[in-house]
């Protein structure tokens, strides 16, 4: 068996691109494997990084890929067989291409249609041939975000490529790419490592570099921080977890060391919210808190070197975040001396969107919308000021804070709870996995301010597509169901967007109805994703009308739960009978049944059940208990297919069918009060 | 160091390595980048180096000589190689080590930033250079200026001649850095300062800067139509100055503001244009 390292060593690429691209890099070998017949199970593959290489190292492959056969199509053979079935042009001149005689040329049947072609005999070779060929569409084939050239083939690539380590069974993999030629040196630490250094083969690649300062498997550098980040954090005191940090700092550091510095008390004056805002952003500092939660004057940073010179780091570090807060602190002074209600004029200059106009405009619709969900003052005022944070200092420099920043100024100006708290949390959850707003008002306004941006959007033609988002209308839609959901508001999709666009003067129908597509296609994927319900089972819950979100969910659990039962598929099975022989027909829903009517036996029983059972069901719908209706219901389905076996719906007789009909009626309109059933389908066990 | 002596050392260290060592363009600028000997230089097939300090004027960045971290007008060694050579970061390093900083003591980072001008038309993609947390360097691979792709690309190195010289010296504020012997920033410069930040906060005009942008404007066509790029290129410079002035004046609304840089990224553009054709 044989082994395969590369390492492309590459000047600093960004940390949060260093994760998905080595994925990329490891896809596609494993791709390139595959397409030369090696089985991938097999194989022993690792991958490193640092913010200065990506590395693959693999062993179990083959030596030599063996003689195999090629299948190389050619022309479809309408264009390669002219009317009497004679070889045409195109035909020649692929025979001469791949070098075979015309008469040896095959037709080859595809799912595509039917092909001339050849095959091709390719001898037994080394199978490190196979990445002398293939490592060029590997590399080039890797996507980032936003790439650059640099010489003139313009190759693109995140940075430019410095350096290729490439080793197969210990020896220098002959390959070369963008003028580089592939060694066996790597390259340490910048500063504390040996700029040059070879390896020998993949598995002490691994401990060479860690003796030059790079520790390249990205699992030791993450608990190095996390160990450390434990042991500097000072008695008493917490740090503010942050796994999104501590990922970035992961791949920001080749050998990292955490410091532990503190800035003058003086600057805990400041709202806790700005501390860690300043710290993390500016800086990518961790945060430190007290038991109750008060932020304290030390804070945690990851360097990039080892622990021999912290004093001096440590005084840079310290001097940079006083610089920092110092600046904070004087927007933050200056900030106050401007009520918020004086800044709600000056919204009317800062644009929202150009078609949708300014902030001044926005916050009028925003208002609107909120007394249509609610008749609280406290909730007007809040929309009102809510954009108000916009013009201060703080939220130009950290945008991070705004609403946040509004909610604080609110606060200090003496704004009660109701007011400054939802102000503060408008824009919760900020992404989906965050907190929704904690206060009735904050869910309100934040799903106002959401709707209007989606409706408003939507009505100048600006639609979220796979490529751009700019208004992040899909997080905003995300969070719109959330908060509906979370807090269980009384308020449906469909009276929302209602709301939303009653704000706007250019308004078509068409418009509000991909709204609501959009909205719907977010609950499905929330059904789907969040909470692990079927496909069918959401057709199901989304095939009758929507009341609330939380209702829905509701609805959707207690049809997840119950579908496995053998009655309840039977009686979803029964259900797409009922749909099919009811399709079409305008029915009187009132028409009431006629028991004496009935001429068979499952007839009467059916009925005489449904009315027993009926009257439970209803009751348990009313209180939305819907998992405990489902199971009285599915108790129906052994008397349900007994009629179907001795009662024919549709004959001939028009009092017999017409109230054989009524009962199917009275049935399905019980069952659509959960869900359109029929579209569950069965388990196959 | 003194931060005289420190630019002295830069020079002198990058005249080693064959650049042309130029003066500050005699034009307010907001950057180095804007001096023609990296705006047009970037341009066209021919290979060049050069470096320059190059005063740097931001008024909305004024904050009257009393932040010890702000400036009206601060300082920048610009450094372009055409084209970029394949060692340019050890080379930088270098340049540090030049300085007397002692690296394997410090925490140095380079991290993602993309530069983008929007008035010029140009950007790129590279790093800031953090030192123990300070922003020391922007390290830029050009890919395009004036909205033309480049070919070769250069690489720009941007110190913050403030910022390292505070670095070096372990000095709190800026005013209170060494410029010579005996002599500290402030005493040169705090009154200028002070005096900049006045006019572009509280005394402009901004009817009549309209004006002059509306002026230069038409100028700059007007150079451009006789075929001289150069100084045309003038004038698109103090319309963005104007423009700087006008913004930090308060005197302008978004959408306004999205229009005039528009408008300067426009001539820019037209520039660039006419100054490769030179080449074709």
């Amino acid at each position: 068996m044989s082994e395969f390292l590369l390492e492309i060593g590459s000047e600093e690429i960004p940390a949060l691109m260093i994760q998905p691209a080595l994925s990329q890099l490891k896809e596609g070998l494993l791709e390139l494997f595959e397409d030369n017949g090696v089985g991938i199970d097999a194989l022993i593959l690792n991958q490193y990084s640092s913010p200065r290489r990506m590395t693959v190292a693999v062993s179990g492959l083959p030596e030599a890929q063996p003689e195999r056969q090629e299948i190389i199509l050619g022309p479809p053979k309408a264009v390669a067989m002219d009317d009497v079935g004679k070889p045409t042009r195109a035909t020649f001149g692929f025979a001469k291409k791949n070098n075979v005689h015309p008469d040896d040329l095959e037709i080859f049947n595809t799912t595509k249609g039917s092909y001339v072609g050849c095959r091709v005999k390719h001898a037994e070779r080394p199978f490190s041939e196979v990445l002398q060929e293939g490592l060029d569409a590997v590399i080039a084939g890797i996507s980032w975000p936003k790439s650059m050239y640099w010489r003139r083939s313009r190759f693109r690539f995140i940075r430019p490529i410095r350096w290729l380590v490439a080793i197969w069974d210990g020896e220098i993999l002959e390959y070369e790419l963008e003028g580089i030629k592939a060694g066996r040196e790597t390259r340490g630490h910048r500063f504390l490592g040996q700029s040059v250094l070879p390896i020998e083969c993949l598995q002490e690649y691994k401990s060479v570099l860690r003796d030059h300062f790079v520790l390249v498997d990205e699992e030791e550098r993450r608990e190095k921080i996390r160990r450390e980040i434990e042991a500097e954090t000072p008695a008493g005191l917490e740090v503010i977890e942050d796994e999104a940090l501590l990922g970035m700092t992961c791949y920001l550091n080749e050998f990292p060391t955490v410091l532990q510095g503190r800035f003058n008390e003086k600057f805990l004056d400041l709202p806790g919210e700005i501390l860690v805002t300043v710290m993390r952003h500016h800086q990518k500092y961790f945060a430190t808190q007290d038991s109750s939660g008060k932020i304290q004057n030390f804070f945690l940073t990851v360097l990039n070197t080892d622990d021999r010179f912290l004093d001096d780091i440590r005084c840079g570090h310290e001097r940079v975040l006083k610089a920092r807060l110092e600046d904070a602190a004087f927007f933050w002074e200056n900030d106050r001396k401007q009520k918020l209600e004086g800044r709600v004029a000056e919204l009317a200059r800062v644009t929202f969107q150009k078609k949708l106009g300014s902030y001044s405009e926005k916050t009028e619709r925003i208002r609107a919308i909120c007394n249509q969900i609610s008749g609280e003052a406290t909730l007007d005022q809040a929309a009102r000021l809510c954009k108000a944070d916009l013009t201060t200092e703080t939220v130009f420099e950290i945008s991070e804070l705004q609403g946040v920043m509004g909610g604080l100024c609110a606060r200090s100006e003496g704004y009660p709870a109701e007011v400054w708290k939802a102000i503060y949390e408008h824009y919760f959850p900020i992404t989906v996995d965050n907190v929704v707003p904690s206060t009735l008002n904050g869910a309100i306004l934040s799903i106002a301010d959401r709707i209007d941006t989606i409706a408003g959007c939507f009505s100048i033609g600006i639609r979220p597509t796979s490529s751009s988002d700019p208004f992040a209308l899909r997080r905003q839609a995300q969070g719109i169901i959330k908060i509906l959901l979370e807090k269980k508001l009384d308020l449906s999709i469909e009276t929302l967007i209602e709301m939303g666009f009653k704000q706007f003067e250019i308004r078509a129908d068409t418009t509000v109805d991909e709204v609501k597509d959009f909205l719907i296609r977010r609950i499905r994927y929330m059904l789907a994703n969040d909470r692990g319900i079927d496909y069918d089972v959401i057709n199901a819950v989304l095939g009758i009308k929507i009341i609330t979100v939380s209702d829905l969910v509701r609805r959707a659990e207690a049809l997840q739960n119950i579908r496995q039962e053998n009655d309840f598929s039977s009686l979803a099975e029964a259900d797409k009978r009922i749909r099919n022989i009811l399709e079409g027909r305008d029915l009187d829903q009132s028409t009431s049944v006629d028991p004496s009517l009935f001429e068979t036996q499952a007839e009467k029983e059916l009925w005489d059940y449904f009315s027993i059972l009926a009257p439970e069901i209803e009751g348990l719908l009313d209180q939305s208990e819907y998992e405990k209706s489902l199971s009285l219901m599915a108790r129906l389905s052994g008397r349900l297919d007994q009629f179907f076996v001795d009662a024919m719906v549709l004959i001939d007789n028009d009092n017999l069918r017409n109230n054989r009909l009524a009962i199917l009626v009275k049935l399905a309109r019980m069952f659509r009060r959960v869900a359109d059933i029929s579209r569950v389908v069965r388990f196959k066990d | 160091m003194t931060l005289q002596e420190l630019i002295h050392k830069l020079h002198e260290f990058w005249m080693d390595r064959d650049c042309v060592i130029q003066q500050p363009y005699d034009l307010e600028v907001g950057a180095g980048t804007m001096h023609p000997e990296t705006f047009l230089r970037a341009l066209g097939p021919d290979p060049y180096r050069v470096a320059y300090v190059q005063p740097s004027r931001r008024p909305g960045d004024g904050r009257y000589g009393k932040n010890p971290n702000r400036l009206y007008k601060h300082h920048q060694m610009q450094v372009i190689l055409k084209p970029a050579p394949s060692d340019v970061q050890e080379v930088y390093l270098e340049s540090l080590r030049s300085l007397d900083i002692l690296l394997e003591g410090h925490d140095l980072r380079f991290e993602e930033d993309n530069w983008e001008s929007p008035t010029l038309g140009a950007w790129g993609v590279g790093w800031q250079v953090l030192l123990d947390g300070l922003e020391i360097t922007q390290f830029t691979y050009f890919q395009q200026v004036g909205g033309q792709d480049l070919m070769p690309i250069c690489v720009e190195i941007t110190y913050g001649l403030e910022r390292i010289a505070g670095f070096v010296s372990g000095t709190d504020s800026i005013f209170e850095l060494e410029w010579s012997p005996g002599r500290t920033y402030g005493e040169i410069r705090q009154r200028e300062e002070f005096e900049f930040s006045k006019y572009s906060f509280e005394v402009a005009d901004s009817d009549a800067l309209f004006k002059m942008f509306e002026i230069y404007e038409t100028e700059c066509g007007r150079a451009l139509e006789a075929g001289c790029v150069r100084p045309a290129f003038d004038y698109c410079l103090k319309c963005s100055h104007t423009f700087n002035l006008i913004e930090s004046r308060g005197a302008i609304s978004v959408t306004q503001r999205v229009e005039m840089i528009g408008r300067v990224r426009n001539l820019a553009v037209v520039i660039a244009e006419r100054y490769v054709s030179q080449y074709e």
